[in-house]
């Protein structure tokens, strides 16, 4: 083990006012390609990210969190610690192999015209306010109801299926044990809804995506009616507050970059550039959590068995060494970002994501003009995931 | 016979195309991508998958 031979950056990445876009992480940056925290190492740049994001040497790092909650056992930690974001090798890829035909991008393509539908019909219900509350107006419907779509359940379930996930989001809150007995009845509510998704489509084969997944098989192999269960909430779970959170930050980005925004307005066709840029320089998924399985050291830094290392997502899309004009530019080539993580628990749901959004988008600005910040607007912490939970804009009605 | 290419300047290595379909794709110790252009003919279903998951879609098929 070395010394270091330059100060190396302390960030208190658990402070809730930590700021991710900040002077403080700008310079920490500059100096170091990585910094000490509260909680192992931070990885702040952009090539060292995109290598040690598929390192095998190191894991997905939230596999002990019950455990390290004092939760041992129960619906939620046998859910959480069979899903696929915490499963390694080849319990991890036998479970992915069997979920990936459903997410194929050719296949996700035929719901384009039903995400074009549902955004409209959420836009017409407020444009002649020249107001919203962005968050409750579109972010959260439009990213709940497509998850619906994609599973089949009748759109209006979709208020009771948001207060479902975010009961169950209470687990991964500093309150998780004395949430505990509201979350475990979340899970077995919501196991009940996999459940009779999982019949009826074993009884009433069709080609939607529930089929697709009942009917998965590979080498012989299918997936039981447990894994099946966990998967479906899984995705329920991972694919709702990301994207509700992404679009927020989306709109965020926008009223930023007013000129970005009458670009997309007059050319549609970079809606999935916007949802690229967007994710790059302002990304939900602020740092991916990774532990490391064995002793090594990487460049300078002796990392042992163990240790925690955050993967910063805006930090390395935003980082001058790779992104010499790092400003969010719908008509920039850049790199790819790490807003979706990378390596073998790279976002399975990424394609869905990709497709919502970058219909979502363009239709927004085509129909929207000026929007701004109205006051009112309320924040999760930079750590982890965040996004506004409160977002009122005003704009005025595109002509 | 079909045979099947990766466009390097796009390939993230992010190995999912080794789970997808690990007897022509492997990541080597170095977390790097090493494939046969050529398969049997038996591996095409995977090979298609494959293809479909690659987050940057970086890998190709030619007659
Ligand atoms: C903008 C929206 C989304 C963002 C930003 C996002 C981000 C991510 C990230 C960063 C990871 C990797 C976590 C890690 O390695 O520790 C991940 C994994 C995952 N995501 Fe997403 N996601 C989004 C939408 C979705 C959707 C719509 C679905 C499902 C329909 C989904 C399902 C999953 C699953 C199942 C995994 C685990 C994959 C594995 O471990 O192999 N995500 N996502
Ligand atoms: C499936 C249900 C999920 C549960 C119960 C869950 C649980 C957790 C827990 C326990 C934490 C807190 C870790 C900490 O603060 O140290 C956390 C944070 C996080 N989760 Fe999830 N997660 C889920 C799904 C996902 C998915 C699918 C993604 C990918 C979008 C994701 C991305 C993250 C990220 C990036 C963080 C912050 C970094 C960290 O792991 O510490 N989570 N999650
Ligand atoms: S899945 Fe795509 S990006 Fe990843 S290693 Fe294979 S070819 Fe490269």
């Amino acid at each position: 083990m070395s010394t270091p031979t330059v100060d190396i950056p302390y960030l208190n990445i658990s402070d809730p006012s930590f700021a991710m876009q900040s002077e403080e992480l700008r310079n920490a940056r500059a100096a170091s390609w990585y910094a000490r925290t509260n909680y192992g190492f931070a990885v702040l740049r952009y090539d060292e990210v995109s290598k040690l994001l598929k390192s095998p040497k190191l894991k997905q790092g939230s596999a002990q969190w019950p455990a390290h909650n004092g939760v041992h056992g129960g619906l939620f930690y046998d859910w959480w610690t069979k899903n696929l974001l915490v499963l390694e090798g080849e319990d991890h890829h036998r479970i992915r192999r069997l979920l990936n035909p459903a997410f194929s991008p050719r296949l996700i393509k035929d719901l384009v015209p039903r995400f074009q539908a549902l955004a409209n019909e959420l836009i017409d219900a407020f444009i002649d306010k020249g107001e919203c509350e962005f968050i409750r107006d579109f972010a959260e419907p439009y990213a709940t109801r497509v998850l619906t779509i994609l599973l089949g359940i009748p759109e209006s379930e979709w208020p009771k299926i948001a207060r479902l996930a975010s009961t169950v989001g209470l687990a991964l809150g500093v309150t998780f044990k004395r949430d505990l007995d509201k979350v475990e009845a979340a899970v077995a509510e919501l196991y009940e809804y996999a459940d009779e998704l999982i019949k009826d489509r074993q009884a009433n084969p069709g080609e939607d995506f529930v089929s697709r997944l009942v009917l998965a098989s590979r080498d012989g192999d299918r997936l039981s009616d447990e894994e099946l269960r966990n998967a479906l909430v899984l995705l329920i779970f991972g694919g709702m507050d990301t994207t509700r959170n992404q679009l927020g930050l989306a709109m965020q980005s926008f009223i930023r970059n007013p000129e970005q925004w009458g670009l997309l307005a007059e050319r549609p066709e970079l809606g999935a550039k916007a949802v690229e840029e967007v994710m790059r320089t302002n990304p939900t998924v602020t740092w991916v959590t990774r532990e490391a399985v064995e002793d090594f050291t990487y460049q300078d830094l002796f990392i042992e068995k163990g240790t925690t290392v955050h993967l910063f997502t805006q930090s390395s899309g935003t980082d001058p060494l790779a992104f010499p004009n790092p400003e969010m530019d719908l008509l920039g080539e850049h790199a790819p970002h790490y807003g979706f993580g990378g390596g073998v628990h790279h976002c399975l749901g990424h394609f869905v994501a990709r497709a919502d959004m970058s219909e979502a988008l363009p239709l927004l600005a085509s129909r929207i003009a000026d929007p701004h910040l109205t006051g009112g607007d309320e924040w999760l912490p930079d750590s982890g995931n965040t996004g506004p939970t409160r977002l009122p804009i005003g704009f005025t009605r595109r002509s | 016979m079909k045979t099947v290419d990766v466009d390097r300047s796009l390939c993230d290595n992010h190995g999912q195309c080794a789970i997808a379909a690990p007897e022509v794709f492997r990541m080597n110790p170095d977390g790097v991508l090493e494939y046969e252009p050529t398969f049997d003919d038996s591996l095409l279903g995977e090979v298609e998958e494959a293809i479909d998951v690659c987050p940057v879609q970086a890998i190709f098929l030619k007659d």
